[in-house]
Order: C-alpha cells, then structure tokens, then sequence
C-alpha cells in the first residue's frame, strides 16, 4: 500500500501543531481518504481534545505497556468517517521517558498501519524520540508562528534535526569520532555547517559525499501559522530560505494560516474548527497545504533518508 | 552543491531561475530585502549582524547586474565560462516501468497565493 506518514513539529509549544495536525486529518479523510492520527506529544497530549473528543481507552499508552496487542487496536473510530485516531496517554511520567526498544516498536507499528495516511502530532523540544518520529515522516511538517521565539526556536530543531541525521550515519558508518568534530564546529557560527563539510571533503571525500547526501535527503516543509498580514506570510518564505542557504537543507514553504478569533471559540466548545469554519481564509489555507502534501509529486517519488537507529 | 554563501551566484542570492524574467528579478530582490533587512524576525538567533550586512550589499549588487540586460548578459557569460547550465527539467510522474514527460503546469506565484489567503470569498 502506497502509505504516507506525514509528522507534524516544531521547537516551540503553543505554535499550532495539534491545530495543523487535527485539521490537516479532517480534511484528508473529507476527500475519501483513510486517516490515522496519532497524537505523539508524549509529554501532553491533547489532540483528542482539538477533535472534540474525550479522553478514553485504548490509548497509546495502552499499546505502549502491551495493554493491546498492536498501535492497530489502538486506532479508534472517531465521529469523522475515514479518521481513525491513537489518543495519547494520560500516563504522562512513564510514556514521556520512552526507551529506545518501545520507540523501535512504535516506529514500526507505524509503518505496518493498515492505513494510506497517518499524521504524527509530536511534542516540543529536541528530545531524540521527537527527533526520530520527525525524520521516519516523509515530509515532516514544522509549524512556526511570526514571532521570535518561535523563530528561534525552529531553527534551533531544524539544526538538532541535522545533528541527529549525520549521527545516525556516522554511527551507521561507524565514524562516530567525526561526531564530537560536527558538535564543537556547528556550534561555532551560522556557516558552520558549511565549514564542517568543507574540512570533511578535504579530508574524507567520501565520508563527506555520504553525510552530505543524508543532509540533502532531510527535506521538511514549513507552515507559518497565525499570520496577520502579508509581511508575516514573506516571513515563512524569509525563513525556508534562509534554511536553505545557511543550513543546506531544502526546505519547502507550504504556506501560511491566517489568525483567526475562532479558533479558541472553537476549542471552548470542544468542537473541530475545520467542521465548524470550512469557508473560513484559514480553512482554505488547511486545504491547500493538504492537498499539495496529499497530491504533490514530490512527495509521492520522494523516499525518506534511510535512517537506522543504533541498538542501544 | 555544497557553497559558501560568499560564492552564491546572483541568481541564487535572490532565488530565481537564470531564466528568470525582469518582473521575478524584482519580485526575487525585493523578498531577498525583507529577508536580510535590519531587523529581520528571519535572521533571528541564526545570522549575525556583520553577516547580513555583507549579504545586503551582495544582493544590490546582484540586481544592479541583473535588472541591466547588456550587464546581465556579460554575466551570464562569465557564469558559463564557469560551469554549464541546465534549465530546470519539466514535471514528471512515474507510469508502468518508465517515466513519462508532462507538460510543467504554470507555477503559482506567492502573491497569487497571498491574494487568496486574504479574500473572504474568492
């Protein structure tokens, strides 16, 4: 089956991941389209709530501790045809530590999901478990809004996204002494990232051809949400420019979501803002963002990096 | 390819194609202003200051040249004496066993999209 696993991050809280995610779903599975959506944010979940839905078992937790059998069973029917949806664990201290053979198992339940399209909600931050769900997406979607903060911030998990990429390599190809290099060199300046390549193709061609080629392969998309005018939309262009030059990664703008006062009305009333406001600007924009992701070529041809996680 | 920011051409600087028409020339110079201006939310925590101000002054470099055909042209030249060029291929999509060719559908500019994101009823 033809599956696409679409992640849905970013390095700040409050940006609007749950909101892109949940309505990102509603959307596809209005087109015929089967849905699962899994509410990854281990630390707080709250997708189920975005849905209108209210909390109940089995939960990801649930499949985590062997409760059920399979991330399958998991997956439960929402009031929405198509969606199905893996609510996350109220079990918040013992999931949000998740060890590594349980992330192997989830990563993999995932990709067995009798679905042709699920969409990860992560949390925030640069844990490794976010960073790993992040990179098994083809694409990962990172949200960001028009302020500081969350500029920073995007950057600062787009650069630990790479970090963990080339580590995975590095340990993949066993060059793991290149790793402390990478960490003291990327820290220095913004081409940094640059100058450690340059060191490494003088001094490991093909080391440096297979590190960089693992970098090109990490293509996320970026999605600028709650913008109020037009400089915040050239914002997101701004900033998905500004990635590909400094950090060398190609990343696509999707585009943005426009602020819209409903959207807490519509979370007040524990109702889904995409049933609630379908011909609302920031709804049209939802559509768009789904259908280039759902129908894009790119993505289609597009494989992820492969990318192996150490045994630890 | 793997390029220090210092060796980015024009038309990388201002992130159009070398085929790229007067009208995206200044559309490309004018986003490449709003990203690098003083200020700018896009450099935050990424750029130094030092930094931006060289790439601002490459850019009006870069549309100094481009917006002037005969400077354009005397470019162009000095870049294919550098390294051939290859316009970007056409959209295509995988059939049973070979990949056809498609005609390139028209790109939809971010104004177009822009103008949509802010009509109440298109």
């Amino acid at each position: 089956m033809d599956k696409r696993i679409w992640a849905i991050g970013g390095g700040k809280g409050g940006t609007g991941k749950s909101f892109v995610a949940a309505n990102l779903g509603l959307h596809l599975a209005s087109l015929d389209r089967e849905v699962v959506l899994i509410d990854a944010d281990l630390g707080a979940p709250n997708l189920h709530t975005l849905l209108g839905i209210k909390p109940s078992h089995p939960d990801l937790g649930d499949f985590l501790t062997g409760t059920v059998p399979t991330l399958e069973a998991a997956a439960v029917e929402t009031p929405f045809r198509n969606l199905r949806l893996v609510k996350g664990t109220e079990n918040i201290l013992f999931v949000a530590n998740l060890a590594h053979y349980r992330k192997l198992r989830l990563l993999r339940q995932i990709r067995q999901l009798a679905t042709s399209n699920v969409i990860l909600d992560l949390g925030t931050g640069s844990s490794f478990n976010t960073l790993d769900f992040f990179l098994s997406a083809n694409p990962g979607v990172v949200v960001t809004t028009p302020e500081p903060t969350a500029i920073e911030n995007t950057y600062l998990f787009l650069k630990s996204c790479i970090m963990r990429v080339l580590k995975l390599y590095m340990d993949h190809y066993k060059i793991r002494d290149l790793h402390q290099k990478m960490l003291d060199q990327i820290e220095k300046n913004s081409q940094s990232l640059y100058g450690f390549f340059k060191s490494l193709m003088e001094t490991d061609r093909s080391y440096g051809t297979i590190l960089y080629r693992a970098l090109r392969g990490f293509r996320p998309c970026l999605v600028m949400n709650r913008t109020r005018g037009e400089d915040d939309v050239l914002l997101g262009r701004s900033v998905a420019d500004v990635v590909r030059k400094y950090l060398l990664i190609d990343m696509k703008y999707l585009g943005a979501i426009p602020f819209d006062e409903d959207v807490p009305a519509a979370l007040r009333g524990l109702r889904p803002y995409y049933i609630e406001h379908r011909g609302s600007p920031a709804a049209r924009a939802i559509r768009q963002m789904s259908e280039e992701l759902a129908y894009s070529i790119e993505f289609t041809l597009r494989t992820p990096p492969e990318i192996r996680l150490p045994d630890v | 390819m793997l390029k220090k920011i210092e060796d980015w051409n024009y038309y990388e600087l201002l992130s159009v194609e070398r085929t790229a028409s007067q009208d995206e020339i200044w559309e490309g110079y004018q986003a490449a202003l709003a990203t690098y201006r003083g200020g700018s939310l896009a450099l935050y925590g990424l750029v130094s200051e030092t930094e931006r101000d060289a790439i601002l002054g490459r850019i009006q470099e870069a549309f100094q040249t481009l917006r002037d055909p005969d400077k354009r042209k005397e470019y162009d030249l000095a870049l294919l004496r550098r390294a051939p060029y290859f316009p970007p291929q056409a959209a295509f999509r995988k059939s049973v066993g070979k990949l056809e060719i498609e005609e390139a559908p028209a790109r939809k500019t971010l104004w177009d999209r822009i103008k949509r994101l802010f009509v109440k009823n298109p």
